[in-house]
């Protein structure tokens, strides 16, 4: 591509706020919750037949573990539900990316906050993926890959899909350049 | 079209010998552990070699016959832009490896490689774990072919891309010796690296497998050692004032001094076998590294390839004038066990330093007038982990040990804030146009120099504590960083610093072009 019609892109891009820090879709913390309570789903599931076969198969159990366990396994249930509810959108509000003409910042992060820089010219090739569950919220993931170590691969999940498609487009290497 | 070649037709020697090896060697290992638990009376040879004889009678025969068509069917050619390396019999493969790609080509030549002329060859172009072509064996000859041909073929505008300082004409390839070591620097370097407390725990495993072990310790002590019971009986003197078995006490000190003793001395004996006659040189735009007295080994690391460069300085190399030179390349050994050819240097005097930075980055501005601290109130950030975990520890020892803990508590206390104190104070970084620089270590010190077109990425991290003092740990990412190496990773900076440093090396880095 001609680096006019790449500044072309760029700048239509800019009008749309690009270069600013953006967040993530908020179809997003949906689609989180789903995830989260799918999980802790599970876990009930496999801890509470796990429960079960203690309770059973122990002939003499004190009468305060058989109070006990059932109650942990409760609180355990509850905790990973209110979690489920309440952490998808800390999350979220903590994750913010930028694109401009240099490359791509990403800053995530509740307890550690990271921010991210990849030069454009370092991207090696990029993918956007779409699990079954992000196709119904119309979300995709966007994988940046470097030829680093720590960040050969770096995710960006949460993005509307077609958004994403785009963001790839900004960040494929030019063509007339190779890279290896 | 050009001829093709054959390899040595010795590689059915070594081809069949590999297999035998591979099979024979674990074969040996558990017969000779089974007869461990055998009866005693029966040597471990005699029990053994019945056995071998089966095995090897119906291991040798398919393995030379596929040694033999593996050697009839590998075929090499030399194009124009490329090497072409023709193999297999049945499943044909025909693979094209561009000079331009070919980021290594190393060669080893074990005793008997060299009784025959022959080397083993392998090609790497950075791509997989492994060696792209491994060209086992070929005439030395047709190495040296292969090499001029290789680097002939890569003559295309490099330098631009890379910097643009140092426009090298591939064609007049002029060698530079760098560095070589005498014999002297070779048994300093094996004394200072200390191998050879990997090599006793090799022998101890081979040894103790075949139970020859337990035969040389009742040789060795006929009077039976019970560590246990002289450390209690140490222990009783120190609290209870119990009188100090000074005789045993000095017995083990001296063992365990011999032991310290002759483990340097197979550590020197090692580097000396190992990297003997030690050569680094610089021809045209590649590193050529060569060493080794029975296996010598030939490696060549193109320029462009050094990612990151590492300075290592031991308390006793520092006390001894001497440091050691490493260099990460990308491709294939991320994360896998150092390879020897990223010792550019082993051991070299410091003075010599400067000179062979230059020599490895070449027309890279390396110098700086001063190097940056970190945070000034990077040590109160430090020290809040390192109390925790002394705390911790002494809270465990309590439990055992009751008010004794305090002789664990006091010590580590002590060391913590020593150490911690030091530590900050050593830990500096500075830029150029060309490099960003990071120092770290306070016995042991380590400076890693990344060019900024070897940035992939940049990142800073505040965890939670560096929130609260308002820090952050700045962190360069290039190819080929192993999982323990030295890398820039800059903790305790100020936020703001951080940051600036963060944009601009990001910034820095997109302004380049990035080859592999």
């Amino acid at each position: 591509m001609p680096d006019s019609d790449r500044e072309q892109t760029i700048a239509s891009d800019a009008e749309e706020g690009v270069t600013l820090e953006r967040p993530l879709d908020p179809a997003y913390v949906h689609l989180q919750r789903v995830v989260r309570r799918l999980f802790a789903l599970a876990v009930a599931t496999i801890s509470f037949a796990g429960l079960l076969v203690v309770l059973t198969a122990a002939d003499e159990m004190p009468l305060v573990l058989t109070v006990a366990l059932p109650a942990a396994w409760l609180g355990l249930i509850v905790l990973l539900l209110w979690h489920a509810e309440r952490w998808p959108s800390i999350e979220y509000d903590h994750v913010r990316y930028r694109l401009d003409t240099q490359g791509i910042e990403i800053r995530r992060g509740v307890y550690w906050r990271r921010v991210i820089n990849v030069p454009r010219s370092r991207v090696q090739h990029t993918d956007v993926s779409q699990g079954p569950l992000e196709r119904r919220y119309g979300l995709g993931t966007l994988v940046i890959f470097t030829a680093g170590t720590d960040h050969a691969r770096v995710d960006l999940p949460g993005l509307e899909h077609g958004h994403a498609l785009r963001v790839r487009d900004q960040l494929r290497p030019e063509a007339d350049t190779d890279a290896v | 079209m050009p001829s093709e070649r054959r390899l040595h037709p010795a590689s059915i020697l070594f081809d069949s010998a590999r297999h035998v090896r591979n099979f024979a060697l674990p074969a040996l290992v558990a017969m000779f552990s089974t007869s461990r638990s055998a009866d005693v009376r029966i040597g471990p040879l005699e029990y053994g070699v019945a056995g071998m004889e089966v095995w090897l009678l119906v291991l040798l025969v398919p393995s030379i016959l596929l040694s033999v068509a593996r050697y009839l069917s590998f075929r090499l050619r030399y194009e124009d832009e490329e090497l072409v390396v023709r193999s297999g019999l049945v499943f044909r493969n025909e693979r094209h490896l561009p000079y331009a790609r070919i980021q290594n080509l190393d060669a080893v030549q074990n005793v008997v490689h060299r009784l025959l002329g022959v080397v083993e060859v392998r090609v790497e172009t950075g791509g997989g774990k492994e060696p792209e072509a491994r060209l086992s064996v070929l005439p030395f000859a047709a190495f040296r072919e292969m090499r001029h041909r290789v680097f002939a073929g890569r003559s295309r505008p490099d330098a631009e891309v890379d910097g643009g300082r140092e426009a090298v004409d591939a064609g007049a390839v002029e060698a530079r010796t760098l560095l070589h070591l005498p014999t002297r620097e070779l048994l300093l370097f094996g004394f200072l690296e200390n191998k050879g407390l990997v090599l006793v725990g090799a022998a101890y495993w081979v040894l103790s497998e075949t139970g020859a072990l337990n035969r040389m310790w009742e040789w060795l002590f006929a009077v039976n050692v019970d560590v246990r019971g002289l450390v209690r009986e140490v222990l009783a003197a120190v609290f209870r004032g119990a009188p100090l078995p000074a005789g045993r006490l000095a017995l083990a000190v001296a063992a365990v001094a011999g032991f310290l003793v002759v483990v340097r001395l197979i550590s020197m004996a090692w580097a000396f076998v190992r990297l003997y006659d030690f050569r680094l040189t610089r021809a045209g735009d590649d590193l050529r590294v060569e060493f080794g007295l029975l296996t010598r080994v030939t490696a060549t690391v193109p320029l462009w390839r050094v990612q990151t460069v590492t300075i290592h300085e031991g308390w006793l190399h520092r006390w001894l004038d001497r440091a050691s030179v490493r260099v990460e390349t990308a491709g294939g050994r991320a994360g896998a066990v150092t390879s020897d050819r990223e010792w550019v240097a082993p051991l070299l005097r410091r003075a010599a330093l400067p000179a062979l930075i230059a020599g490895i980055l070449p027309g890279v501005n390396t110098t700086v007038a001063e190097w940056q601290p970190v945070h000034a109130r990077a040590f109160q950030r430090a020290i809040k982990p390192a109390l925790a975990v002394v705390l911790i520890v002494s809270a465990l020892a309590a439990i055992p040990l009751g008010t004794g803990a305090v002789a664990v508590l006091v010590p580590m206390l002590i060391w913590a804030v020593v150490g911690t104190r030091q530590y900050v104070a050593h830990l500096g970084w500075a830029t150029t146009e060309d490099v960003v620089m990071f120092r770290s270590g306070w016995l042991g010190r380590r400076q890693t120099i990344a060019r900024v077109n070897k940035i992939q990425a940049v990142a800073t991290i505040e965890s939670p504590l560096d929130r609260r003092a308002s820090m952050a740990r700045l962190r360069v990412d290039t190819a080929g960083a192993g999982g323990l190496s030295h890398r820039v990773d800059i903790p305790y900076l100020g936020t703001a610093t951080a940051r600036d440093l963060r944009d601009r090396l990001a910034v820095e880095a997109a302004q380049t072009m990035f080859r592999w």
